[in-house]
Order: C-alpha cells, then structure tokens, then sequence
C-alpha cells in the first residue's frame, strides 16, 4: 500500500508563548517540532504498515522551512521511508486552503513517480494554529473520502474502517480509498527511533520539491488575513479549599458554588 | 555536655517575636499541619508552639536574639520537602520559615552569577536562569524544594555526574548564626585561601548551624542542546557495567540514571504513558540506564550518542532509543522524576536510605539490599544516579503495623549502612542526616567525629538551640565532651 503522511512543523507547544513588540507571536527561539497531532499520524501510518507487512511503503510530506528537513529526518527515523520537502519560504502569506493546494499539486507529482496514494494521514490540526482546516480541504481538492479525528484504523478488502472520536467515544467509519484521514490523540505515544534508524535517517537525503513549479502564487496566496493576534487573558488563581475532612470540603465547594449561583 | 532543657514560648514571647517579624507569626490553630513533618511521617511529626514567617535578614537576626536569650529552641524550615526530618521541630519552640523569602535579587552575567533569598524554589530560579540562557546545574529530583534547603543538604540530584552537587555552586552567603550576629561569608570569586571555609561547613549543615538569609550562585552558560538515549538491558549487572566503560571512552554524560523494570512499569501507569521497553527482539528487558548529553549542537550530540551507543551495545545493551525531541526528552525524564511518587503512591509504609557506593559496587550492593527482604513483610524497590553511585532504596510495606516495620527497616538500614561502608561507600549522598539517621551517622562516623562536629556546633551554637536533635546533638542525651 502507499501511503502519505503530511506533516507540519510548528514550535515546540510546550512553551509559553509571549508577544513581541510587532504584535506577532515571539517564537523565533522555540525548537521548532513536528506537529504532535502528526507524529501520531505518523505513527499510525507506521502500525498499519507493519501490521500490513506487504512492502507497503509511507512517504512523509512537509510544506515549510528548509529548516523542516529536520523534522523531516525525525520521521524517517520513525516509520516513514522517503521524505519530501516543499519549501514555502518563498511565500509570504499562506493559510490552509493554500497548503492545500500545495499539498495537492505535490501528492500529484509524487504519484506520477511512485503511483497513486491509497491512504494520506494527518495530523487533525496544528498546535499553533489550530484550526483543523488542511486535511478536510486536501481530501475536498483531491475529491477522496475524508475521516477525521481518527484513533485508530484498519484496512480490510480494499476499503478502510476507521474510528473516529466524538466527546461519548467515537463512530465507526468505513470509506473506500484512497481517502484522507485527519488523525487525533490515540492510545499510544510516538516510539522513540532506535539508534540504528536514528543514523540511517540521518545519512538519507530529504528531496526538495519546488513551490513554484507546484501552484501558481495566486491559487495560494491566502485568502484568510490575520486582523490581529492577542495573549490570553491570564486566569486568577484558584482557591484552595482545605477542611478537616474531605467531605466537608467538598460540602464546602458546593456552599461557594451556590452562593456564586453556579449551581 | 550535659542534657539540655529548654524554655516554654509564653505569651510575651510570641509578643516580642511578632513585634520582630512585623506581625508574621503563627500560633494554636494557625499552624497547619504542614509544618508538623516534612516528606518522611516516619521519622516522627511534631507540632511547634510558634511559626514565624521571616521576610529579611534584619528579622531572622531578631528572632534569633530573642529565643537565644530565652533558650527557645528554633527550627528553620523551607518548602519542608526534606526526606530525614530535618526540619520537624522535634523539641517544640519555633519554626523559623524562609518561604517568604523568595526573592531573586540579582544576576551579574558577566561574572556568571546570581544573588536571591534562601526561599526561592529550586524550579523558579531553574527556569529564570535559563530564560537570561544560563543554567544553574544543580539537579535535584524535588524541584519545589527551596535552593536554601538544597544548600543546608548539599543536594545532587542528576546532573551531578557532570557539574557536582549544590556546594560547587555556592559563591557566598550570608548567614544569622543562633546568637543573632549576622555574618557574610565566601565571595562572587570562584578561588579562597582565606582561611576556614566557614561557608563550607554551612553546607550540609542541615540549619544545624546558622539561618542562611541570602546566596550568591554560580551559573553557567546554559548548554544549547541536550539529547537522551534510553539504553534497555536485560540485567541490572550489563546495565551498571556500561558505566564505567562511557566514562572511559571519554564521554561526559551530563546525567546518568539506571531504573529497573518493576518500578518503571508501575510510574508509567501512574503517569499513563508507555516510554520504556520492556521487551525486544525476544529478549526480555530488566533495567534500563538513562543517559543525557549536553553540547552546542544536534549534529555534534549525534556523533556523541553514536559514540555512545557503541559502547553500551558492547557492554550488552539490546539497543538504544534516542530522545532528541523536546516531548521525547520530556516523556524519558518524566518517568524518571515521578519514580518517587509512584512508589510513595503503591506504599503504607516507607522508609529510605540514599547511599553512595563506587560505582562498579552498585550491583553487589543492591544484590545484597535485596537479598535482605527474604521472609520479611516488605519489598524493596531502588533507582539512582547510575553515573556517581549514589542509590536510592525503598523499604516499602503495606501492613498497618508501623512498629513492626520500623522495627524490621532498622535491622535492615543497619545491615546495609555496613554494607555500604565495606564497600567504599557512605550513608547519605544528598538526603542528609536530619533526626532519622542520626543512630547510623554514629556507627558510621565514630566517637571522635561526633565529638568534632558538636565541637563546631557548640562554637556556632552556645546554647544549642538551632535544630536540636539533628545530625549530631541530641538534647536529652548527656555527651563526654
């Protein structure tokens, strides 16, 4: 089976992040990562593949800096066997529906060499933007079944079975492929690469793919601009109930939320 | 010495200490129990008469004064997450707090230098030294311990291997001695000839001596980049003998932890995460060393794990994971760090040495700790600083007869404080003496010691009223000397 992982590289989310004096986010000293959201993906894409044990094959798919080919590296050395960078450091302004584009355009071109996708993970958003977009507007552009908020996946007869995540459990869902699955917090935690895996990857080459060969500027110039970014509003401390005993403590948190007319 | 009685706190006394502490005194119900123990119940709790909250130098000198001249014994205490007692007045009196005092006052960068007030915890001086790109290296596993608490044990912690323990990082201090008189000692200079190392015999001293009120740290330039290798071994043996062999290749782990599987599987329940392996290939896996490289970059710390990985592969590894990732790193570590808790969490009963032997005698030394739970109600469960061999091992029960288990965890420390000792070792590598250890200290130490360090105490402590029944002195006990 082949299969594409997409993947994002964002900063590091487990840092606060302040506002610099331009009223843009200062994230310029946070390691940047693979997006958690897609190294589950990957990591998904990689269980299916050695459950599948048939030569299927994943390729990891990034649009972003030249930095990402590290990030990029990180998957080959967990799972993905081929890596592809699309450098957007040419543009400056790109929102979802543009990646998309791009993301498109590439796995078109990928599949003239490799043949066609039959699954394309991702990750169901971002940790830095996160607004879920990219992998429903890819499978609309590529016009696939989409799945999203997967946590888990099988593959049986041609077709896939999905489990997507709602807030009481989740749904099972079959669809044809290729489809796109957008993929979120499952069971299990990213493996960690093994030392041997760590330093084939990192001797591999990451391909580079044109941005401009890709898409035309127009198609991808966002069509969504940023009005403004704000901190959040910092949240006052909490109380600390502390009776003798635990039930009068609780008994105590329900007198303050009746008298907040909470309950 | 004579045994030593002390004075009542009355009503006039907590007057002159409030009028000294600008009203920041605690008395009867406004005391909560936390400052009747600290993380170890077992080694006996004890309620003050009086908590005073100290905010400067100026008012831990008054206090001082007050309960030298009336013989009022003073307990000084700091986020009391001390694991030997330390800091439960066991004689009553006063509590001397420094948690108010928690104030980061300074950094001379260029002189590579910080100056705060014994209250500031570990964690926030930690995390404020690296957003200015400095480090300050000591590494305790407790992060919301005070730093002045880390000084009065000379806390290690994980990266001790690297960059030493908590003294290597004091520069100066000020301190109030029992009488009041305030002292400065050491300097922002990193050489002294200058006579008796005074700030160093605080170090350790477990406030047994003097209330420090302020500190100047050393720091480093904070490394650019750190990556961890998670190494799995079948056995605990293959796992210690990888040690001495990274060393002498040359390399210079920044920290170096073994864990065995028991305890790793159950704080990986604890903290709902799966990071360790606990089979591979077919093999099964037994004990793992956790080992983390600093340096200036990626490429440079993958060339040292590379490197590295040679070497533990040899000495019996089944392989090597890499944690280069800022979540990885987090997720390796954190299993690490919650070892505690989650043994703490499984167990009614606890009680702990932390021992430090040579590092090729770790596994004859836990061979032999563990050998001692056979027929008895308790287990044992350990982890330590693989990398200087200081070992923390748990007596755990889950019977309700305290007396019995104390009983049974006395019979064991003593066989395994001699075990120590044979092998080159010493009782405590960086919990301290407090009260808990105070027998052992005794057998370990001898009578000659004992007497050299009440000799000091009495020099800083006339009337020996600063944390009776710690480390040397106990009052209700008459001494030659």
């Amino acid at each position: 089976m082949n299969i594409l992982v997409c993947i994002k590289q964002v900063p590091d989310d487990s840092v606060e992040v302040s506002m610099g004096k331009d009223g843009k986010p200062e994230i310029d000293g946070i390691t940047p990562v693979v997006n958690a959201f897609d190294t589950y993906a990957l990591e998904m894409a990689t269980r299916l593949k050695e459950s599948l044990n048939d030569g299927s094959e994943i390729t990891a798919l990034c649009v972003g800096p030249e930095s990402a080919k590290n990030s990029l590296k990180n998957c080959l050395a967990v799972g993905a066997d081929h890596a592809y960078l699309v450098n957007d450091e040419s543009i400056d302004d790109i929102d979802s529906i543009g990646i998309a584009e791009v993301l498109k355009n590439a796995v078109e071109k990928l599949a003239e060499e490799k043949g066609k996708f039959d699954l394309i993970f991702t990750g169901k958003e971002a940790t830095d933007a996160a607004l879920g977009q990219t992998g429903i507007y890819l499978a609309a552009k590529l016009g696939t079944a989409v799945i999203t908020n997967i946590i888990d996946v099988k593959v049986e007869d041609g077709s896939i079975e999905a489990k997507h995540e709602t807030e009481e459990g989740y749904r099972v869902i079959e669809a044809a492929m290729p489809a796109v699955l957008t993929v979120t917090k499952p069971e299990y935690d990213p493996r960690y690469p093994t030392i041997k895996n760590k330093m084939a990857a990192r001797r591999k080459q990451i391909d580079e793919m044109n941005i401009s060969e890709l898409s035309a500027l127009d198609e991808i110039t966002a069509k969504i601009k940023k009005a403004a970014e704000y901190e959040p509003p910092k949240r006052s401390a909490g109380i600390k109930i502390k009776e003798e005993s635990d039930e009068e403590s609780a008994l105590k948190a329900i007198q303050m939320m009746v008298e907040a007319k909470v309950l | 010495m004579e045994r030593i009685s002390y004075n009542k706190v009355t009503n006039d006394i907590v007057e002159l200490l409030k009028k000294a502490c600008n009203g920041h005194v605690l008395t009867g119900d406004q005391i909560n129990d936390d400052f009747c123990h600290d993380e170890m119940k077992i080694y006996g709790t004890a309620m003050p008469d009086v908590v005073v909250e100290a905010e400067t130098t100026e008012e831990v000198s008054a206090v001082m004064k007050i309960c030298n001249e009336n013989k009022i014994p003073v307990t000084p205490s700091g986020a009391r997450t001390d694991l030997a007692g330390g800091p439960v007045a066991k004689y009553g009196g006063v509590i001397l707090s420094t948690i108010k005092m928690n104030k980061i006052l300074s950094y001379d960068v260029d002189n590579l230098v910080v100056t705060i007030q014994p209250g500031v915890l570990l964690n926030d001086l930690a995390q404020d030294a690296l957003s200015k790109g400095l480090m300050y290296p000591p590494d305790p596993g407790e992060k919301f311990a005070t730093v002045g608490g880390n000084v009065s044990t000379n806390a290690g912690g994980m990266r001790a291997v690297k960059y030493g323990t908590t003294r290597d990082y004091v520069r100066a201090m000020t301190v109030v001695l029992p009488t009041g008189e305030v002292v400065h000692e050491g300097a922002t200079v990193s050489k002294c000839s200058s006579g008796y190392g005074i700030k160093d015999i605080m170090i350790g001293s477990e406030g047994t001596l003097g209330i420090i009120t302020e500190l100047t740290l050393k720091l480093i330039v904070a490394p650019k980049a750190t990556m961890s290798m998670i190494v799995p071994f079948p056995t605990l043996e293959e796992a210690i003998s990888s040690v001495p062999k990274l060393f002498a290749a040359h390399l210079n782990p920044q920290a170096l932890e073994f864990m065995e599987k028991d305890v790793v599987i159950d704080t990986e329940k604890l903290l709902g995460k799966e990071v360790y392996p606990k089979e591979l290939d077919g093999v099964d896996i037994n004990a793992y060393v956790l080992v983390t490289f600093d340096g200036n970059d990626q490429d440079e710390l993958m060339d040292t794990i590379e490197a590295a990985s040679e070497v533990v592969l040899e000495a019996g590894a089944v392989d090597v994971l890499v944690a280069d990732t800022p979540q990885q790193l987090r997720d390796a570590w954190a299993i690490r760090s919650s070892l505690l808790e989650s043994i703490e969490g499984n167990t009614k009963l606890l009680d702990e040495c932390d021992v430090v032997v040579p590092i090729t005698k770790i596994p004859e030394f836990l061979t032999y700790a563990k050998s001692l739970q056979e027929g008895h109600s308790y287990t044992i469960k350990d982890f330590g600083h693989a990398g200087d061999g200081n070992l923390h091992i748990y007596l755990c029960s889950n019977d309700d007869d305290k007396e019995a288990f104390m009983k049974e965890s006395d019979d064991f420390m003593k066989k395994v404080y001699i075990k120590a000792v044979e092998l080159g070792g010493l009782i405590s590598g960086e919990h301290g003496i407090g009260s808990g250890k105070m027998d052992y200290l005794k057998d370990f130490v001898g009578p000659v010691n004992m007497r050299l360090m009440r000799g000091i105490k009495k020099v800083f402590d006339p009337n020996m009223i600063l944390n009776p029944g710690k480390v040397c002195f106990d009052p209700e006990e008459s001494y030659a000397d």
